[in-house]
């Protein structure tokens, strides 16, 4: 199927009078994925600055309040239906492996679920890599998304769409007026031009260097802000708190990040990772070693928002390369 | 610039090879072009890796609270704004002069908004001076961002800001680049105080923004690099320019880290100051 | 304590425990008025007082702030005051940048036998926060249906 580009809008439109529509879109100081408004355009040039992980998982979440004069306590159960239109292979991606986390391990959470299942998530294949991405060397491809409902490809004056699940299917339904029939032409080919070599048991090598001194090396730069970790796709780590007024208040959950002092301090104050050392050498382990460890896939997307925004310039690959060179050094 | 960085790799190496210094700290180069990162030489052949261009922006003079009781003193080369850094920090009581070799080299300045501004492109502090001084071109408005803000109604103010900290994913990349930001132990660190709810709401961002400009306001030395390393670039210099401006209304020429001596505004107090609470 | 949710004003008052703690009291003792919307919290010095006190108390739902200590030279440390003095001259340069209103924002010298200049200051300031209504900004709501910005 095809849509038309000037029809987009008009489609967009459809579907925002039964869901909340979100689109890559530049904001006043930097891009990310925003409620369209009816006439927003989109931003498809580059991937947005902050990550989709927000519409899941947000930044700072209420999840009950409580009232001990009445003895009630409300839990929160968000229940509106989202819609994101032009999301990014890669960030795509890392929905599956936050669905991994918050879903499919032991533990289900029901605020990432009640969200997750009213999610649609229209993936837009990416035709402009950036310089800093390299979704490809890890496994994703840039211009199909299995995971998204429906996959949109630029096809020149037109979008050709490609339907996945039964979720996607309704969108179809919704937008069919704006269809015409037309079969995908050969989507390019498209390759990153940062690319990322890695041995297959790359966790495994990194697990047996947890003592290197390379990671002395690798964190020199690092200011040891959360920088990374908040415009991190797959960053899923989370802070419970309460806002309290007398006998009524709110419990919430916000963002939290590995790289501070007190996300591993403990009562009485020892810090298992009293420096930025162990801090960085924890979150690339957890990318690139614990999480493939558990869950047989790497939690790295390579959608190289941290390089781009790291303001040390500091630069995960350079693990993979790290590894890489001493092994064919021998 | 080829002559300079020539320079530069000649000096580091030397230090190194004499064994005066632990290691020198300046900019190397990343995968990308357009970007450098700040590099650590302890070997005298990484003084090979050593890379200076319009695009050696990073500031470096806070890594120097990395290691605050070196074996051997850290060389680091310093621009007009890493050396109004390393006062700020001396004065502050952070930094021992003994535990620093200096390797001044004049900026030629840089394409970026916030050098704009730059009133010391030449080191006021260094042990050694590697090629000429050139003078400093006249700065732009000192106040660009502050002056901005300041001709909106109150409202307007409060629109403007709410819309930059909505955008805040508080990182605290402002908090740990800035030379002024120099605590041991920051009060956002210290959850249990409650001075800063973690949150991501406006009005602890708010909290957040305000309380970071306060705390260096008057210790900024104007360098930018809060800005800089703003993940969703946000023009937080506002807030301390706004204060730095209120400063130089109230007492007059006022400017923090050109020496290692003077007093901050918010240290000292003047019989005279003026009165505004009756 | 739990504050209440009401439309009349809430002001928290930072004063001195030399100077103006003792005008209050003292006002006290005259049988002398001041609105009850004026809460003190009793403070060594108004030097003591930290800018984050004024944002924290904003943000936890009061309308007014007002910060008073001993006039200049009267400090019973000597010199706590002119620290005050100055920081606050900032202080209240940068809220109002910030868009709160500077009424809603007050530091005076108040000396421990001025009780009439503290009910004065109590009154002027509550009438003033209670023209400028309830306080949104920078206010944290502790449940959902009471927040304005979300």
């Amino acid at each position: 199927m095809k849509i038309k580009k000037d029809k987009f809008k008009d489609a967009l439109a459809s579907i925002a009078k039964e869901a909340k529509v979100f689109l890559p879109m530049k904001g006043v100081y930097a891009s990310e994925y925003r409620v369209w408004d009816g006439a927003g355009e989109p931003f498809f040039e580059r991937n947005t600055a902050l990550p989709p992980k927000e519409l899941l998982f947000p930044r700072s979440e209420r999840m009950y309040e409580y009232d001990l004069n009445a003895g009630t306590v409300t839990e929160a159960a968000p229940d509106e239906k989202i819609v994101i239109a032009g999301i990014r292979p890669c960030d795509v991606r890392s929905v599956e492996h936050l669905d991994k986390v918050f879903l499919e391990s032991e533990y289900t959470d029901v605020y990432y679920r009640a969200r997750r299942e009213n999610l649609t998530m229209i993936a837009y294949g990416c035709a402009t890599p950036a310089p800093t991405c390299f979704c490809d060397s890890m496994d994703v491809v840039p211009t199909d998304a299995p995971g998204a409902d429906v996959v949109m490809n630029d096809a020149g004056n037109s979008y050709v769409l490609t339907v996945n699940t039964p979720k996607g299917e309704h969108i179809r339904d919704l937008i069919s007026s704006f269809l015409s029939e037309g079969k995908a032409d050969d989507v390019p080919a498209v390759s990153c031009s940062l690319k990322v070599e890695k041995p297959d048991d790359l966790h495994k090598q990194l697990i047996a260097r947890f003592d290197d001194p390379m990671w002395e090396t690798l964190s020199d730069a690092c200011l040891g802000c959360g920088c990374c970790s908040y415009i991190c796709p797959t960053c899923y780590c989370f802070d419970i708190g309460r806002e309290n007024r007398g006998k009524t208040g709110t419990a919430f959950r916000c963002w939290d990040s590995c790289m501070f002092s007190d996300y591993s301090r403990m009562a009485g104050g020892h810090n298992p990772r009293p420096t930025k050392k162990e801090r960085l050498r924890n979150r690339y382990l957890h990318k690139l070693a614990y999480f493939p460890e558990r869950y047989g896939t790497s939690l790295c997307v390579g959608c190289g928002r941290c390089i781009d925004k790291c303001p040390a310039r500091l630069d995960i690959t350079n693990v993979p390369d790290i590894i890489q060179g001493s092994e064919s050094n021998g | 610039m080829n002559d300079n960085l020539a320079k530069m790799r000649e000096a580091a190496k030397r230090a190194l090879e004499s064994g005066d210094v632990g290691y020198v700290i300046g900019w190397g180069a990343t995968k990308f072009p357009d970007k450098t990162s700040p590099l650590f030489m302890r070997k005298p052949e990484d003084a090979e890796r050593l890379v200076w261009n319009e695009y050696a922006i990073p500031g470096i003079a806070k890594y120097l609270l990395d290691d605050l009781y070196p074996d051997k003193p850290i060389g680091v080369f310093v621009r007009g704004c890493d050396s109004r850094a390393i006062n700020r920090m001396m004065k502050d009581n952070r930094i021992k002069r003994e535990n620093l070799r200096l390797l001044g080299i004049p900026c030629d300045g840089k394409d970026d908004e916030r050098c704009t501004i730059c009133r010391n492109r030449n080191p006021l502090v260094y042990d050694e001076l590697l090629w000429d001084e050139a003078p400093t071109p006249e700065p732009k408005d000192r106040y660009f961002r502050a002056n901005a803000v300041e001709a909106m109604s109150a409202d307007g103010r409060y629109a403007y800001w709410s819309e930059v900290f909505d955008q805040c994913i508080r990182c605290y990349a402002c908090r740990n680049i800035c030379p002024a930001c120099n605590c041991k132990e920051c009060y956002v660190d210290m959850t249990a105080t409650g001075f800063q709810g973690k949150q991501h709401s406006r009005s602890d961002n708010l909290i957040f923004g305000v309380t970071r400009a306060f705390h260096v306001g008057d210790r900024c030395i104007e360098c930018g690099e809060c800005e800089r390393v703003c993940p969703m670039g946000l023009p937080i210099m506002g807030q301390t320019q706004k204060i730095l401006k209120d400063i130089n209304e109230l007492v007059g020429d006022y400017e923090s880290g050109v020496d290692a001596e003077s007093e901050n505004y918010l240290g000292v107090f003047d019989l005279d100051d003026k009165d505004e609470f009756m | 304590m739990s504050v209440k949710e009401t439309n009349d004003p809430k002001i928290i008052a930072f004063c001195c425990n030399w100077c103006t703690y003792t005008g209050a009291d003292l006002a006290g003792l005259n049988r002398s008025h001041y609105p009850e919307n004026v809460h003190i919290v009793r403070v060594p010095c108004s030097g003591r007082v930290n800018p984050q006190f004024i944002l924290r108390a904003f943000r936890n739902g009061c309308d007014g702030v007002m910060v008073c200590g001993c006039h200049p030279g009267d400090c019973h440390y000597s010199t706590g005051n002119y620290f005050t003095r100055r920081r606050f001259t900032l202080m209240k340069r940068l809220l109002e940048y910030n868009g709160i209103d500077p009424g809603r924002f007050h530091a005076r010298w108040i000396s421990g036998s001025e009780a009439g200049k503290f009910r004065d200051t109590a009154e002027e300031v509550t009438a003033m926060v209670r023209k400028l209504g309830p306080n949104t900004r920078y206010r944290e709501y502790a449940r959902r249906e009471m927040s304005a910005d979300e």
